[in-house]
């Protein structure tokens, strides 16, 4: 008796419990895939992060990246950096520089996606792949083509401006030697590799706005400008926030055209956030210092990035 | 103005605009055919009688085919990497529904917009710590960060656009969930693991900022490091400079060309919904 009843209670119990097993399994299965991508985030990402406000929070120069041993000062990097006139000019100096860089790209790469949606279609595959060419170009390259372009004694720009006639004589002209010139260069080569991505972007915004729309307001009688700014400018709006807030992050943050281009100079006068920890840190070796910069930094584009964020993770989640 | 008129101004202008696109680049590929009296002139040579003098140049430099296989080593190891582990958490969130899926998104777009450069001291005391330092491995740890959040995002993407419907046929069919995935939606993906292997090539193939901090010793040098430093190798030499730039820029652009429109798409798709 008491065998069958186990026996019978182990014919009936078998199945579910391998069915439970396999169903545990799969519960399983999806942390297990994402555990790698856990781990990296976590090991690559998190211990940086933890070890920045650390780091920032003591007193951390060459002699303790030798021996160890350094001390805790609490927010005394911060007050040092706040207290040094020449980090409060680089935070200005990153933001106009941010604000002229990101408003250039916007604006003209608008006006580029509206004019590629009137070419004919050569002219329009001309500028496609012309603009591909500016997008595909890396940033370090970009950087080297334009010292070539603005060389002082051999650059063809010299050249072409004096030839032109009409701006004088540009021969010997050297670009490099104030901040503000040297700065035109560089937001003119991140603004030639950034309007591609944009124009393209909006381009396709535009393509999708319905055909019968702008009919429709044309027939009754609306004026180019009109469609722009009643139809197309509604239409395109989310992107062209995306867009910018994109365009922020990115020219926020730029080190490599900047510091390829004259290493923050001449005389520092194109040092902005990035390449400011850089030369704390690395150079100075100062390391509390620089992290105390790098997380202000990382504060300042906080502001920009969690609206952000959340706007984008919003429709992801749900599906 | 007629209508033709108008026509005849915007397509000029669209001529214009791409003439001032291209400048730079045909300017960067002409400088490297020229030979040197076509360079030292002030009058420039538009087109000049080709010679690859400094493309020979270029490529005899010291050390050249050393940091050419670190950057390919390097590349090639960060593309191999994020797309086995995207991959993996891509297929998980796109296909399975479990506890901490929302939180997980939110990490991957957390990492996506972390601001790298901002972390480059941190990572350099981290790295400092273990035995990879100025070596080539901690270049590919960093790209190999770099490159997931992107992946994931992407590939998960691609997943997402081939029906489930697709899976299901064939799980009524007899195929187990896995069997279904594997034998139905992978050979699907073949576009979406190029395009996005491409992007993290691209990404890992011209970062110059962390390689030049972190590769100390010369002969673990990539390629965007010896190009960055070209102006004390080849002093003033122009012509050697556009040469290598040309060389370096070429597998980017052949990539870029083949994604440029998924780029597009890509990269602005989550946002649009949201």
């Amino acid at each position: 008796m008491a065998i069958d009843r186990r026996n019978a209670s182990l014919h009936s119990v078998a199945p579910r419990r391998h069915r439970s097993i396999k169903r545990a399994a799969g519960k399983l299965l999806p942390y297990l895939a994402i555990m790698p991508a856990v781990v990296t985030f976590v090991v690559l990402l998190g211990i940086p992060v933890v070890l920045v406000i650390e780091t920032s929070l003591q007193h951390f120069g060459l002699r303790e990246l030798i021996n160890g041993g350094q001390t805790w000062v609490g927010l005394a990097n911060f007050q040092t950096i706040i207290g040094d006139p020449e980090f409060i000019t680089v935070v200005i100096r990153t933001f106009v520089f941010m604000a002229a860089n990101v408003a250039t790209t916007i604006v003209l790469g608008t006006l580029v996606a509206i004019l590629l949606e009137r070419l004919n279609s050569k002219v329009r595959l001309l500028l496609s792949v012309a603009m591909v060419l500016a997008w595909a170009t890396p940033a370090l390259t970009g950087s080297v083509i334009f010292q070539w372009l603005f060389d002082s004694k051999l650059g063809i720009v010299n050249w072409a401006l004096s030839s032109m006639g009409v701006f004088g004589d540009w021969l010997n002209h050297s670009w490099f030697d104030t901040g503000l010139s040297t700065f035109a260069i560089i937001t003119l080569l991140i603004v030639w590799q950034s309007i591609p991505f944009v124009a393209f972007s909006l381009y396709a915004g535009i393509l999708a706005i319905p055909k019968e729309q702008i009919e429709a307001a044309r027939v009754d009688g609306a004026s180019e400008r009109q469609v722009f700014r009643h139809i197309t400018l509604p239409a395109i709006r989310p992107l062209l926030m995306i867009l910018t807030f994109l365009s922020i992050i990115w020219d926020f943050k730029v080190f490599t055209q900047i510091y390829t281009m004259l290493q923050g100079g001449p005389d520092g006068q194109t040092v902005t956030l990035s390449i400011y920890a850089y030369i704390k840190g690395l150079s100075e070796s100062r390391y509390g210092i620089a992290a105390a910069v790098s997380v202000v930094m990382v504060m300042l584009l906080m502001v920009v990035l969690i609206p952000y964020i959340r706007s984008m993770t919003k429709g992801q989640v749900e599906q | 103005m007629s209508r033709r008129a108008r026509r005849a101004v915007v397509n000029g202008t669209g001529v214009v605009v791409a003439l001032l696109f291209a400048f730079p680049v045909y300017w960067m590929v002409i400088t490297a055919f020229k030979g040197a009296d076509q360079i030292q002139t002030y009058v420039p040579v538009f087109i000049p009688t080709p010679t690859l003098d400094n493309f020979t140049k270029a490529i005899s430099q010291p050390h050249f085919t050393d940091f050419l296989r670190n950057s390919v080593v390097v590349t090639m190891a960060t593309v191999g990497l994020a797309i086995v582990v995207g991959f993996l958490a891509a297929a998980t969130v796109a296909r399975t529904k479990f506890r901490g899926k929302g939180s997980f998104l939110l990490l991957v777009a957390v990492a996506q917009m972390a601001p790298f450069e901002a972390l480059l001291i941190p990572f350099f005391l981290f790295m400092r710590d273990t035995p990879v330092y100025g070596q080539l491995p901690s270049l590919i740890l960093i790209y190999f960060i770099f490159t997931l959040p992107f992946t994931i995002w992407s590939l998960r993407g691609f997943i997402s656009g081939i029906p489930v419907d697709l899976e299901e046929a064939a799980m009524v069919d007899g195929c187990s969930r896995l069997g279904a995935f594997m034998r139905v939606t992978v050979p699907l993906l073949g576009p979406g693991l190029v395009a996005t292997s491409i992007f993290c090539f691209i990404t890992a193939w011209n970062e110059y900022f962390y390689a030049f901090v972190f590769m100390t010793d010369a002969q673990n040098y990539t390629l965007p490091v010896w190009l960055g430093s070209f102006r004390t190798n080849f002093g003033t030499d122009w012509g050697a400079t556009m040469a290598a730039s040309t060389l370096f820029t070429l597998p980017v652009l052949v990539f870029f060309l083949l994604i440029q429109k998924r780029m597009v798409s890509g990269l602005t798709a989550g946002a649009v919904k949201g």
